[in-house]
């Protein structure tokens, strides 16, 4: 892979607007440009059949929540398209737990400790279903809002295949997970035929009228090689959840194809590929098309036709329109993000319902030190935190744990916390130094560091 | 759906309810129901118990004629495909029609349960928390989702009865 892509430090579309020029006269009569302040209003207009919007914020939280206001505002029969491109975060599925599918331990921190880069990927919760997935500058996101009598879940994975075809990346294609995989050819002739690489992911959200479908598109992410450090959780070993887990699939930026050839390969021609893809799909105006693939996206503006409305749309957006705002801080809460977490136990020890073997504890820990916390709704239903060999002090030890932490949610209990609620529970039997090891012990694998 | 056939379907349906057979009605409203109560739930005699929306849940009033247990149709459990993870609703919710009382998600796709009628939620199916996948075998069986103590009987009647429902399904 070379590192010359054009967009590899900025989005080319960003950084090389091409000015609007209206393709004829009597396309200004309908060509019409509005104040971004119109948005919401333009967006639920009933004429707006065919929408195409690019989002100049790269804040997932705002992003998702302009997806979620058009989910619910747009007209019922209208399609649109909303394409995106997030600063690094780890966005998991609506029904997915954190502690499990990612390494919060080098994500943002939003727990309330001290350990805060503001330059740290950050960890997110989306809406819809599905599993783990890394963005970062160079994933462009892809977003249909489609009626959904006539919405299957192929439909659009296929558009952006011939979308990415159109651009000479002609080795991708559709699998039966709604994944766009790429073909590898092997690169050294003693690999025959190599597993395709992931290069696009998929995940639905279904409304009474409405199917969103979004999908990540590895154009060329500057990550590829370290998506694991995010994605690899510090507890997989010691946790068993319900909910949804992640299916792992080996990735590969698409701009991997053309590593060696002399083809030109910039998001803009991607991005203006989907969106011809999308109108051909949708029969939406040449005129909306035109105007949406030239958008000066620096200036946030918005264009609307007698029944298609196209442009630009950030945070401004975001922030004034009281119902993204509102989908914003729900996105951001700390309820949603943790606590939203379906039912799971951590355990060091196998149990009937997670049987495992377990890693041996540390070295700092005595043998007999044994941690089962079981979790719903992201608080302490039940626990059982011994240190002791001898079986009856463990469960008076294991009682007066329980009773300090029953109820309290796992991720507002900060690492000095624990340590408090050890120390006054598990002494004065037990080492200091062995207590104050095993809170670190918990702490770092519940993501603190 | 057309505009006229939108106008029809309520009069047409209406028409066939009357028509369904005994065995229906004897199903929704067991033998066993205390005597004098039963106008106290609805005011039509033809209406039916299990009620369905658009949007594929169906509703079923319980013999106290005040709670209802809600779910989603062989319909919606069909074309959802295999649902991994049910999310039930808290205990003592209060939920309008049309908002969420849980959801399901099946093959990456997350759908939310709407509530047919207004109402307090009593208990979500416990069942489903371990087994997801039960919705897919017994949909409005025993997977039921939700149930709720309803506001007012009387909200079942605007709902769709099942010949009106069938008729919604097969325009899609």
């Amino acid at each position: 892979m070379t590192p010359l892509h054009p967009f590899l430090r900025a989005p080319r579309w960003l950084s090389q607007p091409r000015i609007l020029r209206p393709p004829n006269t009597k396309a200004v009569r309908w060509n019409s440009s509005f104040s971004v302040d119109q948005f919401a209003q333009l967006a639920s207009r009933q004429s707006s059949k065919h929408q195409i919007y690019q989002s100049l914020s790269s804040d997932p939280y705002v992003n998702l929540s302009i997806e979620h206001f058009l989910l619910e505002h747009v007209p019922a029969d209208s399609n649109i398209l909303f394409l995106y491109i997030n600063r690094p975060c780890v966005v998991i599925g609506r029904n997915q737990n954190p502690w499990l599918e990612t390494n919060l331990r080098v994500l943002h921190n939003d727990r309330g400790a001290a350990d805060n880069d503001p330059e740290d990927a950050l960890y997110v919760r989306r809406r819809s279903g599905g599993g783990a997935v890394f963005h970062d500058e160079g994933n462009l996101n892809y977003s249909v809002i489609s009626p959904r009598a006539t919405f299957t879940r192929d439909k659009h994975a296929e558009m952006v295949v011939r979308a990415l075809h159109r651009v000479g990346a002609t080795n991708t294609s559709v699998n039966d997970r709604h994944d766009i995989v790429m073909s590898i050819d092997g690169a050294s002739a003693a690999e025959q035929s190599p597993q395709p690489r992931k290069v696009s992911g998929s995940a639905f959200k279904l409304t009474r009228h409405r199917a969103l479908h979004h999908g990540t598109c590895l154009l060329d992410s500057p990550n590829i090689n370290n998506f694991g450090s995010f994605l690899r959780s510090p507890a997989r070993d010691y946790i068993k959840a319900k909910g949804v887990e992640s299916v792992r699939s080996p990735v590969a930026n698409v701009s991997s194809v053309f590593a060696d050839a002399s083809i030109r390969f910039g998001i803009q021609d991607v991005i203006a590929s989907i969106m011809g893809e999308f109108a051909g799909l949708y029969r939406a105006s040449p005129d909306a098309v035109h105007r949406a693939q030239r958008a000066y996206v620096h200036d946030p503006e918005l264009y609307a036709g007698d029944d298609w409305v196209i442009g630009a749309v950030g945070e401004a957006q975001g922030y004034e329109e009281p119902e993204i705002k509102k989908g914003i801080d729900e996105l951001r809460s700390l309820e949603w993000k943790y606590t939203q977490t379906p039912q799971f136990i951590f355990s060091t020890y196998p149990v009937e319902e997670d049987p495992r073997e377990r890693p041996v504890l540390p070295p700092s820990l005595p043998p007999s030190t044994r941690v089962f916390l079981r979790l719903k709704h992201g608080a302490i239903l039940e626990s059982h935190i011994s240190m002791s060999p001898d079986s009856s002090v463990a469960s008076e030890q294991a009682v007066r744990a329980h009773e300090a932490l029953k109820g309290r949610k796992l991720h507002e209990i900060q690492p000095t916390q624990w340590k408090e609620v050890l120390y006054e529970q598990l002494g004065p039997g037990e080492d200091a130094g062995t207590v104050e090891e095993l809170a670190r012990f918990i702490a770092t694998k519940l993501g603190w560091v | 759906m057309s505009p006229i056939a939108r106008s029809l379907r309520p009069f047409a349906s209406r028409l066939l309810a009357q028509k369904l057979p005994l065995s229906s009605v004897c199903r929704a409203a067991p033998a066993s129901f205390p005597r004098g109560s039963v106008r106290s739930f609805s005011q039509s005699p033809f209406s039916q118990l299990k009620k369905y929306t658009e949007s594929h849940e169906w509703i079923e009033l319980a013999a106290d004629g005040k709670t209802a247990k809600i779910g989603i149709t062989e319909y919606a459990a069909k074309s959802l495909g295999d649902v991994v993870f049910v999310e039930l609703p808290e205990v003592d919710l209060e939920v309008s029609a049309g908002d969420p009382v849980g959801a399901v998600e099946s093959v990456k796709s997350a759908s939310d349960v709407l509530s047919p009628v207004s109402g307090t939620v009593k208990q979500g199916n416990a069942v489903l928390d371990d087994n997801a996948k039960f919705i897919n075998q017994s949909p409005e069986g025993d997977a039921w989702i939700a149930e709720i103590e309803v506001n007012d009987v009387a909200e079942l009647d605007g709902l769709l009865d099942e010949t009106a429902y069938k008729a919604t399904i097969d325009e899609e």
